[in-house]
């Protein structure tokens, strides 16, 4: 304490003008993971259009959104429970679940279509009720969690369709997959409307800015008033819910309930989620970031189909991708936090410097 | 007490000698020129307030720290700053909780990283001959095998001690050895202390329980403010003339001014937590200012959790504003009106990730919501009124708050509270970590308060802080409040006498 000098109002003028340099730096190397993987994107795209006479054509490019957009709304979910650092395994059980709810009980029960699809995305938030329960009631993490509701999920699913495909479909979803608003496919619109409403809730309500809270830092989120465990339970609900709308998508594309289908998907979409920036620690990204995620997963799917990579080399590159995603991210957060320390020890050690 | 004196005229040797010790943080001179000496059969217990500089000691002699300058050297060679080497030149410090490792057994843990070994591999049975060894010696009763996470805190420290032992070690550090134990424990720990004093091993004995000092101590070396204040046989003292040494004779004047006290904000009716508090009442009333002191461990943090609702208690009242309110929920307590500025803002206060702006009103986000949707129109204009009024100095209102110095860190954690207009406001260590400047205008913002009509529940280590700013003064020893003070009666020496004994 004797070292404090009396010229403080120097020191803390001093100190502010270090503060709004780093300032600059931060939101930079905030920039530069969108911006980053924009730019990645479209240079994939400039080099694939060279390469692949057949990338550019608008035929291949809907091709390659309307199959993200299966990933994509899953992810939209999955993001809000990484947010607030938790992960949910369970959702490509959930989707498949889904998916076979909504075509199982019209063939088999004579259900309406419309109340099937209700039941199945109601079975979504219930997978994703209970995983929330598990997680905040009885403590357990949520990778266990959510593997154990992953396996109880696909089982229910098999039993229910009794381990195949189930067709025909409802007029509803062949409708659906045709359907076009605007020239755009409508399951490609939907996906943008869903986002966009996530990422409104997730930036102008309470409820986004207590998921922010909560990833960021639960125990000062609790002692600001929030009921955190109230809001982790809503993001597996809504995780469930996103999954089961995925599951009616998979079942107009393939025509069928699909109860094989999505195997190992839940992982791509959390490679995607990480990809697009949102960080596996909580508390951080946002749905636009996540959507260049998928985007970018996509893309390299596209791109070794197209340019005739062996087929299991696919998942190779796609692993590597991932990586380089996941060291970019943990990156960042050590050069931030360095950054910021160096910089508080310097202004705080260095000795008052006049600025008039 | 013969036994000594004669050990003291006999000159001991001197194992650990450290000359001109300084050490400094950003901002702080933790250990300024201190000379410290271990002599060999003897107990040397380390005496000072919080923050006097102890730990920054105890971190060199660990080799945890190196020292800005000065020198430790054990038995005539220099010692380096590097845990490994502290442990090869002959120093094991025993931490204030156990470093084990749990699921390991007795044994493994008492040969941690030194494991013998045969044609490489571990042999069991020499480690176990060797832990066995050293266990005779000071925890006969424990069995080797057992896993060190099974064995109570008092238990875990013999292990601790016992790995000492076997390491050869010429100097014993134990920092506050006995914050956990129960008083047989506490005799048991004694006579082994006792024990290795005798075989003429060096201990340094840091605690903050004078009696215990009195019992086991040679000599007593008291730090202040990073500063030596002195060293001397513990003949020579009393409990009382160790207070002085350990306050100081400039204790500053109070400077807060008679303010009109309204009505009873806080109310706290005999609050009990197995273990942690016991029987706990006080007031605080609109405009007064209710000083809470009493050494690290007393409970006070624990009993500002409980009022909160963030941790629950087994029996007892907590009414804010007359309104008795629910344990264990926070978001009552804060809608009947009561903020807390908790000890650790980083990990308790802020989310770091998001901006100045968003940690201002995270606690009153219905208050900014237009047809259900957060109008950051709203919550700019209050984030920039708090932080006018409390002069936050930071580049923007959308700046992260992890890029602000720690004074417009607490600034912000203040700000998010006054926002809600409590009627009761919980201040936990302040302006801890802050430098001197920001801490001057916290106390003057702490005094605006009361005169605005809020009663503040001031949490604090730092006496001349509790001194100027008290009306009253509450000193919590051991989960129980030991004395209610009025300013008349609060001096140093009373607080720091009801803190460490009683």
């Amino acid at each position: 304490m004797a070292l404090e000098s009396p010229s403080m109002s120097d020191r803390i003028a001093n100190r502010a003008t270090g503060l709004s340099a780093l300032r600059g730096k931060i939101s930079f190397i905030d920039l530069m993971q969108s911006v980053g993987l924009l730019a990645v994107i479209l240079l994939g795209c400039a080099i694939m259009s060279i390469m692949s006479p057949v990338f550019a054509t608008v035929r291949n490019i809907e091709n390659v959104l309307q199959s993200a957009t299966i990933i994509a709304v899953v992810a939209i979910g999955q993001t809000f429970v990484i947010l607030i650092a938790g992960i949910d395994l369970s959702v490509a059980s959930v989707l498949v679940l889904a998916s076979v709810l909504s075509v199982g009980l019209v063939n088999f029960y004579g259900w309406s279509p419309e109340l099937a699809i209700v039941a199945a995305l109601a079975a979504g938030m219930g997978v994703g009720l209970v995983n929330g329960l598990a997680v905040t009631k009885l403590r357990i993490p949520a990778l266990i969690a959510t593997l154990a509701t992953m396996t109880i999920a696909r089982g229910l699913a098999y039993i229910f369709s009794g381990g195949t495909n189930i067709a025909p479909v409802p007029k509803l979803f062949v409708e659906l997959q045709a359907g076009r608003i605007f020239g755009i496919p409508a399951v490609i619109m939907l996906t943008i409307v869903l986002a966009i409403i996530a990422q409104v809730v997730l930036s102008r309500t309470q409820f986004g800015r207590s998921v922010y809270a909560t990833g960021g830092n639960p125990l000062a989120a609790r002692l600001a008033g929030i009921n955190t465990e109230r809001v982790i339970i809503a993001t597996f609900v809504i995780s469930g819910l996103m999954a089961a709308i995925a599951g009616l998508l998979i079942t107009a594309r393939f025509e069928a309930g699909a109860a094989t289908a999505a195997q190992g998907l839940e992982l791509a979409v959390i490679a995607a989620v990480v990809i697009g920036g949102v960080s596996l620690f909580g508390g951080e990204g946002n749905m636009g970031g996540m959507l260049l995620g998928v985007i970018l997963l996509g893309l390299v799917q596209n791109a070794v189909n197209l340019l005739n990579v062996p087929p299991n080399w696919d998942s190779v590159v796609s692993g590597l991708v991932i990586a380089a995603a996941a060291a970019l991210d943990v990156y960042r957060r050590k050069y931030l936090e360095a950054g910021m320390r160096k910089k508080v020890i310097a202004t705080k050690a260095s000795k008052p410097t006049k600025l008039s | 007490m013969s036994a000594v004196e004669n050990l003291v005229d006999d000159q001991p040797r001197e194992v650990l000698v450290a000359r001109g010790l300084t050490k400094s943080f950003p901002g702080v001179l933790a250990l300024d020129n201190v000379d410290f000496d271990v002599r060999a059969g003897e107990v040397t217990a380390l005496l000072g307030e919080n923050g006097a500089g102890k730990s920054t000691l105890i971190k060199l002699m660990a080799g945890f720290y190196s020292a800005d300058r000065g020198e430790i050297s054990v038995d005539g060679k220099p010692m380096h700053a590097d845990p490994a080497a502290a442990h090869r030149i002959g120093v094991a410090t025993i931490h204030q909780d156990a470093h084990l490792v749990p699921a390991m057994s007795v044994a493994e843990n008492i040969m941690l990283g030194r494991w013998p070994t045969r044609y490489g591999l571990v042999s069991v049975n020499r480690q176990r001959q060797r832990a066995l060894d050293a266990l005779a010696r000071v925890a006969p009763h424990l069995n080797a095998s057992t896993p060190a996470g099974r064995l109570s805190p008092a238990d875990q420290q013999l292990v601790e001690i016992a790995r000492a032992i076997s390491e050869d070690s010429k100097v014993l550090v134990m920092d506050e050895p006995t914050t956990s134990l129960s008083p047989p424990e506490i005799d048991r720990l004694f006579g082994v202390v006792n024990d290795l004093k005798a075989k003429g091993l060096g201990i340094v004995f840091v605690s903050h329980w004078l009696e215990e000092v009195f019992r086991i101590a040679d000599r007593v070396t008291v730090l202040r403010d990073g500063r030596l204040v002195g060293t001397r046989p513990i003949s020579e003292l009393d409990h009382d003339k160790v207070i002085r040494m350990m306050v100081g004779r400039d204790v500053r004047e109070t400077i807060a001014e008679a303010r009109p006290i309204g009505e009873i904000v806080l109310s706290v009716r005999n609050l009990n937590r197995d273990n942690v508090l016991s029987n706990i009442s006080f007031d605080v009333r609109a405009g007064e200012i209710v000083g809470m002191s009493g050494l690290v461990g007393a409970g006070r943090s624990e009993l500002a959790a409980c009022i909160f609702g963030i941790d629950p208690y087994d029996s007892g009242a907590v009414e804010i504003a007359g309104r008795q309110i629910a344990p264990n929920d926070p978001k009552a307590a804060i809608e009947a009106g009561i903020g807390l500025v908790p000890e650790d803002r980083r990990r308790q206060a802020l989310v770091s990730l998001l901006a100045v702006r968003t940690n201002i009103t995270l606690s009153l986000l219905e208050r900014v919501k237009t047809w259900g949707f957060l109008s950051i129109t709203k919550e700019e204009e209050i984030a920039a009124r708090e932080m006018k009024a409390l002069a936050v100095k930071a580049p923007s209102s959308r700046t992260r708050v992890s890029t602000l110095s720690g004074g417009n860190q607490q600034k912000v954690v203040l700000a998010r509270w006054l926002a809600r207009h409590p009627k009761v406001l919980i201040l936990d260590e302040p302006t801890k970590g802050i430098d001197v400047g920001a801490k001057s205008e916290i106390s003057e913002l702490v005094l605006r308060l009361a005169r605005g009509g809020m009663g503040i529940l001031l949490i604090s280590s730092e006496l001349p802080e509790i001194l100027s700013l008290s009306d009253r003064v509450l000193v919590m020893r051991s989960g129980r409040i030991a004395a209610s003070l009025p300013r008349s009666e609060a001096t140093s020496e009373t607080i720091m006498s009801y803190a460490t004994t009683g």
